[in-house]
């Protein structure tokens, strides 16, 4: 579904992916953790191409992203992205939000588009707030319009960038239930967070990244209980002592 | 006599006030100077019509990826910003038709040309208060909508520019204003906006009144808009 072949990525003169390798099958929820300035972030930008990767090739259902002969627009449909700001259309309702994209850029015609727009919004718990500009939710209902968004476009997989990590606690739980459900529905999923327990639960597997390298991979329970490298111990120690 | 008559009978006969701002010829020229304003207006409101969207793809250009657009649209906003309007209107209808004599043979050379003067000139200003609108906006927001499969065009047009709306329309008005004014430089082509009407009109009463009936009238568009641009102003700083 998705894959990295030896992926560098170079910001100036400082590389901040260090030959990343990363197979991604259908159905899978990938659980990504490290350290502030490891390059999750960057891992993810690359993987729907907010940034171009310096060397290396990335696959998605076998079509390479960054051979420029390939359609980026098209692809990038087939990724679905999740950010830590929200970054909803302020101008736009709830409703509004998750249907341009199938109206505009799928030609989808306007009346299902809303439809489904609204079946989307139930799903991620909203009903009721399809009339409601961004401004007006909170946090955790931005986001969750946020995740129906990136949803509506029916993607084969969703890329989460911290999205709980902006949001006051009491607020992360209702962001978290959706991506259960999300992920028990089967949806493929790779998730940069620091929610363990969300982790534990639905990941099928873990990562650990540092300093632009997957430092050590495994089922979570297994990288979370019992880390084999040196770094991972150290950087779960610090998560845990919080 | 009506008591306003007698106040007007007085002031004229004060030779100051006679001769430069005197009630009764005022009143004689108003429905000249209003003609006049009239086609101020229509200038005015056509050349920001068509400002606008050339500002807009300007300001586009100028944030495009390539450079050869990037570099067209410099020219374009350093030459009409760089040089007075009077200039370029010199070149636009006096110089270019003797360069292309068929552009003579258009109907209404001088009223099309002199709105085409006015759109372009104004565009290059559009386009810098266009380029700042997009360039406050979130870069989150164009990521959002690349990551949903938008081409950075359709990003720009349905997710970036919506969003400068707000933010661009106090200083666009600031823009209307300064092109309503600067609609009087037409005079120099003897198009006979409000200017120039009132000097005919001043010559042909021997007396300088009508022009403080024309810059009255100015300000009667201007104030109202200015206000206007205060009021948006103050809204904007409360909503931010
Ligand atoms: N656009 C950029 N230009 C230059 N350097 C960048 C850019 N984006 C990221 N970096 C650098 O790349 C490194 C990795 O950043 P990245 O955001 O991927 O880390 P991260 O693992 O997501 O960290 P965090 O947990 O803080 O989100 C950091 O050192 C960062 O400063
Ligand atoms: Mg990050």
């Amino acid at each position: 579904m998705i894959e990295l072949v030896d992926v560098h990525k170079y910001f100036g003169h400082s590389e901040v992916l260090k030959g990343i390798n990363l197979k991604v099958e259908q159905g899978e929820v990938i659980v990504v953790i490290g350290p502030s300035g490891s390059g999750k972030s960057t891992m993810l930008r690359c993987i729907n191409k907010l940034e171009d990767v310096t060397k290396g090739h990335i696959y998605i259902d076998g079509q390479d992203i960054t051979d420029p002969k390939n359609d980026i627009n098209a692809l990038r449909q087939k990724v679905g992205m999740v950010f830590q700001s929200f970054n909803l259309f302020p101008h736009l309702t709830a409703l509004q939000n998750v249907t341009i994209a199938p109206i505009r850029v799928q030609k989808k015609d306007r009346r299902d588009s809303e439809q489904k727009g609204r079946d989307m919004l139930a799903r991620v718990g909203l009903t009721g707030k399809e009339d409601f500009f961004p401004s007006k939710l909170s946090g955790g209902q931005q986001q969750r319009v946020a995740i129906a968004r990136a949803l509506a476009m029916e993607p084969e997989v969703m890329l989460f960038d911290e999205v709980t990590s902006a949001l006051d606690p009491e607020l992360v739980k209702e962001v978290l239930d959706v991506m259960k459900n999300l992920a028990l529905g089967g949806m493929t999923m790779v998730c940069v967070t620091h929610e363990m327990g969300f982790g534990r639960e639905v990941g099928t597997r873990a990562i650990f990244m540092d300093e632009g390298v997957i430092m050590e991979e495994n089922t979570p329970a297994e990288l979370f209980a019992n880390p084999r490298n040196k770094r991972t111990q150290a950087f779960l120690g610090k998560v845990l002592a919080q | 006599m009506s008591f306003l008559t007698s106040i007007s009978n007085w002031l004229d006969s004060i030779p100051v006030i006679h001769q430069f701002a005197s009630p009764k010829i005022l009143a004689s020229v108003f429905p000249f100077l209003l003609e006049g304003a009239k086609l101020t207006i229509l200038f005015a409101v056509l050349g920001e019509l068509f400002g606008i969207p050339l500002g807009l793809l300007a300001a586009v250009f100028k944030l495009s990826k390539l450079k050869i657009l990037r570099a067209l649209a410099t020219v374009y906003v350093d030459f009409f910003r760089g040089t007075p309007l009077l200039v370029q209107l010199y070149i636009g209808l006096f110089a270019l038709p003797i360069a292309f004599p068929v552009i003579q043979k258009i109907p209404d050379f001088t009223f099309y040309g002199g709105v085409a003067v006015l759109a372009i000139n104004s565009g290059a200003y559009v386009a810098e208060i266009f380029r700042a609108g997009i360039e406050s906006i979130h870069k989150g927001q164009m990521e959002a909508a690349r990551s949903l499969g938008f081409s950075y065009l359709k990003a720009m047009w349905y997710v970036i520019i919506p969003q400068t709306f707000r933010r661009v329309l106090p200083p666009l008005t600031n823009e209307f204003i300064a092109l309503l004014k600067d609609t009087a430089l037409l005079s120099a082509l003897a198009i006979t906006e409000l200017a120039m009407k009132a000097r005919y009109l001043s010559s042909w009463k021997a007396n300088v009144s009508p022009f403080m009936g024309a810059a009255l009238i100015y300000l009667a568009m201007t104030i109202p808009l200015t206000r206007l641009v205060a009021y948006m102003e103050k809204r904007l700083a409360i909503s931010d």
